[in-house]
C-alpha cells in the first residue's frame, strides 16, 4: 500500500505534465531555434562531460579502490562532495577558482587567454563536476568487488599491469563503468545549479535544456512543459534502453541522478 | 633443469619456512590441510607474492632473492599456473583464453589463435573454440585452463587444487584425463593439494606441509610406506592398490585379488587405510570379512601408542594396530598372520 503511494508520488507529476501540455503547439516549440540550440548544447556538453567523467574518473576509482594511501576516505570525500553539495554552492566555488579573477582562472587567462565562465568550456566543467562522482563511486565499488585472482591469473600469463587492466580489468566492470557513465550523463543532463553560477544563461553558448526550461516557465509555461517533456523522454529512453541492453539484468547500483 | 626454492615468509599467524626442488619431467605434489601454506608456497614460486627470505631459482635463472633485491614479476616468469577455479576470463571465448598469454607476450593475433587452437585439439575441444566459459563443463574449463597455461610454453607448471572444484561424480574421469596431458607435458609441474588420491594419481614426489614446514619429501611409495611422523601417518600412510576391476573384484597385476564395494570395469586404486585392517593369527571363520590374506610380517614401526606392521602376502600391506593387540598377539617379523578388510572399508577410484 505504502509502495503504491510511493510509485503514485512518482507517476502523479508526469501524468500533470503530459495532462497540460499544449500538444498541438509542440512541433512549433521544438523546430524554434533558439530551443534547438539548447537541445543540442544540453547534448554536446553532457556528453563531453561523461567524456571527461570517464577519463578521469576510472584512475581515480581505481586509486581509491586499490592504492592504500594514507588519507585515502578524506580524498574520497574531497571527490564526491559535489554530489552531496547544492549544485550552486559547486557553481560559486567553480567561479572562485576557475573564475577570470579565480585563484586559478587568472592564470589560465594571463598564460593562455584562456576563460572558462561564461563560455560552453564551462559548462562542461560544471558538468564534469556535479557528474563525475557518480562514475567513480560506482566504479569504485565494481572495483572492490572484482575478484582480484582474475588479474593475478592474467600477470601468470605474461600481462603487464597496463595489459591486464585494459584485457581483464575493464571488460569484467564493463557493466558498472557503462552504469556510472549513464548516471553521470544524465545528472549532467540536467546539471542546473552549477551551470548557470559558472557559465551562465546565454543563449547559443551556455544555455542549456534546463536553463532554457526554468526561464521559459515565467515567460511562456506552453514552452516550458515541451521542453520539460523532451528532457523527460531522452532520460526516460537512455534509462529504459541501456538497462535491458548493455546491463543485462546484472543489477548495477543505480542512486538517483538530477537536481 | 630444476626449480630451486627456499621460501621463507610470515604472513598473519602462518610461519612458513619451505625447501623444495624439482628436476626435468617430475612432477610434485605439495600435499597438505588447508592453511598448511600450499597456496602460498604457489604464489610465491608464480611471482604474485614476494618471498621475505631465501631464494628462488629456475634453472639457475634467478627469479627471487630478497636478500639482493631480486624480483622478477610474474608477468615475466616462465611459469604457468592452473588456479584452483580455474579462472577463465569471463568475457573471451575458450580460444580467447588459451591465446591469451601469446597475446600478452606481443604476438601477432592470427599467430596467437592458430597456436591456440592446436592447443585446444591437442585437450580435445577443438570444436569448442568459441564457447564462452559458462558454457563449459567443470572438466572442460579445466582442460582450457591447462592450455592456456602450456600455451606460452612454460618451464613449470603449476597446479593449485586442479580437482577440487569438481564434484566427486566427475573426479575420477577429469583426473585421469589430467594425468594424460600432465605426462604429455615435459617440463617440471608442481601441484598443489589437500587430497592425498590426487597426489597419487598425479605425483612422482610428494612434500608433505605442515604447519608452514615440509616435514616429509619422498616418492609416493617411500612416503606412504614409511610416513615418519604420526601426522604424515594420518594424512598419506595408506595402501594404495592398483589393478584391474570388474563386477566388484580388483585383480592387481601380480594376479592377487581385493574384493571392493563399488563396481566399475577399467584399471582403478584402491585405497586400504591401515585403520582398517585386522591383523589375527587364525584366518577368521564364518564373518562379513570379504578380504583376507595370508602374510608374513616384516618391519614393526612404533609411532607413539599405534604399531604399523608391514605385512608382506599377496597384497603388500601396511596395517595398524594399537601396541596392546601386538602384545597380546605376540606377534613378531617373520610371523604368519592374516590381515582382514571389509569390502566397504575400501574405497577405490578409476586410475
Amino acid at each position: 500500500m505504502i509502495a503504491l503511494v510511493a510509485i503514485a508520488f512518482f507517476t502523479l507529476p508526469f501524468v500533470g505534465l503530459v495532462w497540460r501540455a499544449p500538444w498541438s503547439k509542440a512541433w512549433d516549440v521544438l523546430t524554434e531555434e533558439s530551443v534547438r540550440q539548447a537541445l543540442w548544447l544540453s547534448i554536446t556538453c553532457s556528453l563531453w562531460a561523461t567524456g571527461f567523467a570517464l577519463f578521469f574518473g576510472v584512475p581515480l576509482a581505481w586509486l581509491l579502490a586499490r592504492v592504500n594511501f594514507p588519507g585515502r576516505s578524506i580524498v574520497r570525500a574531497l571527490c564526491t562532495l559535489s554530489m552531496v553539495l547544492p549544485p550552486v554552492v559547486g557553481g560559486v566555488a567553480l567561479f572562485f577558482s576557475f573564475g577570470r579573477r579565480g585563484l586559478f582562472g587568472q592564470y589560465l587567462d594571463q598564460w593562455f587567454d584562456f576563460r572558462l565562465p561564461f563560455t560552453t568550456w564551462g559548462v562542461v566543467v560544471a558538468q564534469t563536476f556535479v557528474a563525475m562522482p557518480f562514475l567513480v563511486l560506482t566504479v569504485e565499488a565494481a572495483l572492490r568487488q572484482l575478484d582480484k585472482r582474475y588479474e593475478d591469473a592474467a600477470r601468470t600469463l605474461g600481462g603487464s599491469r597496463w595489459y591486464v587492466f585494459r584485457r581483464v580489468t575493464l571488460p569484467t566492470i564493463r557493466p558498472a563503468l557503462i552504469a556510472g557513465a549513464v548516471l553521470a550523463w544524465a545528472r549532467a543532463l540536467g546539471e542546473f545549479g552549477a551551470t548557470i553560477t559558472f557559465a551562465g544563461n546565454f543563449p547559443g553558448t551556455t544555455q542549456t535544456m534546463p536553463l532554457a526550461t526554468y526561464l521559459a516557465l515565467e515567460s511562456n509555461p506552453q514552452e516550458a512543459l515541451i521542453l520539460s517533456l523532451v528532457l523527460i523522454a531522452v532520460s526516460f529512453a537512455v534509462l529504459v534502453g541501456l538497462r535491458d541492453r548493455w546491463l543485462g539484468g546484472t543489477g548495477a547500483p543505480a542512486p538517483g541522478g538530477g537536481q | 633443469m630444476s626449480v630451486e626454492a627456499s621460501i621463507g615468509m610470515q604472513l598473519g599467524t602462518l610461519d612458513l619456512d619451505v625447501e623444495l626442488s624439482v628436476n626435468a619431467g617430475e612432477v610434485l605434489a605439495i600435499l597438505g590441510p588447508n592453511g598448511a601454506g600450499k597456496s602460498t608456497v604457489l604464489r610465491a614460486l608464480a611471482g604474485l607474492l614476494p618471498i621475505q627470505q631465501g631464494q628462488i631459482t629456475i634453472d639457475g635463472l634467478m627469479l627471487d632473492d630478497p636478500d639482493r633485491h631480486v624480483f622478477i614479476p610474474a608477468e615475466r616468469r616462465p611459469i604457468g599456473v592452473v588456479f584452483q577455479d580455474y579462472l577463465l576470463f569471463a568475457h573471451l571465448s575458450a580460444l580467447e583464453n588459451v591465446a591469451f598469454g601469446l597475446r600478452a607476450r606481443g604476438m601477432a593475433k592470427t599467430k596467437a589463435r592458430s597456436i591456440a587452437e592446436d592447443w585446444l585439439h591437442r585437450v580435445g575441444l577443438g570444436d569448442h573454440a568459441d564457447h564462452r566459459p559458462r558454457a563449459l563443463s567443470g572438466g572442460q574449463a579445466q582442460r582450457v585452463a591447462l592450455a592456456r597455461a602450456l600455451a606460452s610454453d612454460p618451464r613449470l607448471l603449476l597446479l593449485d587444487e586442479p580437482l577440487a572444484a569438481l564434484d566427486v561424480g566427475t573426479r575420477s574421469g577429469v583426473r585421469r584425463d589430467l594425468r594424460r596431458y600432465l605426462d604429455s607435458f615435459d617440463g617440471m609441474r608442481i601441484l598443489v593439494t589437500h587430497d592425498p588420491v590426487d597426489a597419487y594419481a598425479l605425483a612422482d614426489r610428494v612434500a608433505i606441509l605442515d604447519a608452514g614446514r615440509v616435514v616429509q619429501v619422498g616418492t609416493i611409495s617411500e612416503v606412504t610406506a614409511h610416513p615418519r611422523s604420526r601426522y604424515v601417518a594420518d594424512l598419506v600412510g595408506t595402501n594404495l592398490v592398483v589393478g584391474r576391476a570388474d563386477n566388484g573384484v580388483l585383480v592387481t597385476d601380480t594376479g592377487a585379488q581385493v574384493v571392493i564395494a563399488d563396481l566399475g570395469p577399467g584399471r582403478t586404486f584402491a585405497v586400504i587405510r591401515p585403520q582398517a585392517i585386522a591383523v589375527s593369527r587364525l584366518a577368521p571363520t564364518d564373518s562379513s570379512i570379504r578380504n583376507v590374506w595370508e602374510g608374513v610380517v616384516g618391519d614393526i614401526d612404533r609411532l607413539g601408542d599405534r604399531i604399523r606392521l608391514g605385512i608382506d602376502g599377496p597384497v603388500a600391506l601396511t596395517a595398524e594396530i594399537t601396541a596392546a593387540a601386538l602384545e597380546s598377539l605376540q606377534i613378531r617379523p617373520g610371523d604368519t598372520v592374516h590381515a582382514s578388510v571389509k569390502a566397504t572399508d575400501i574405497d577405490s577410484y578409476l586410475a
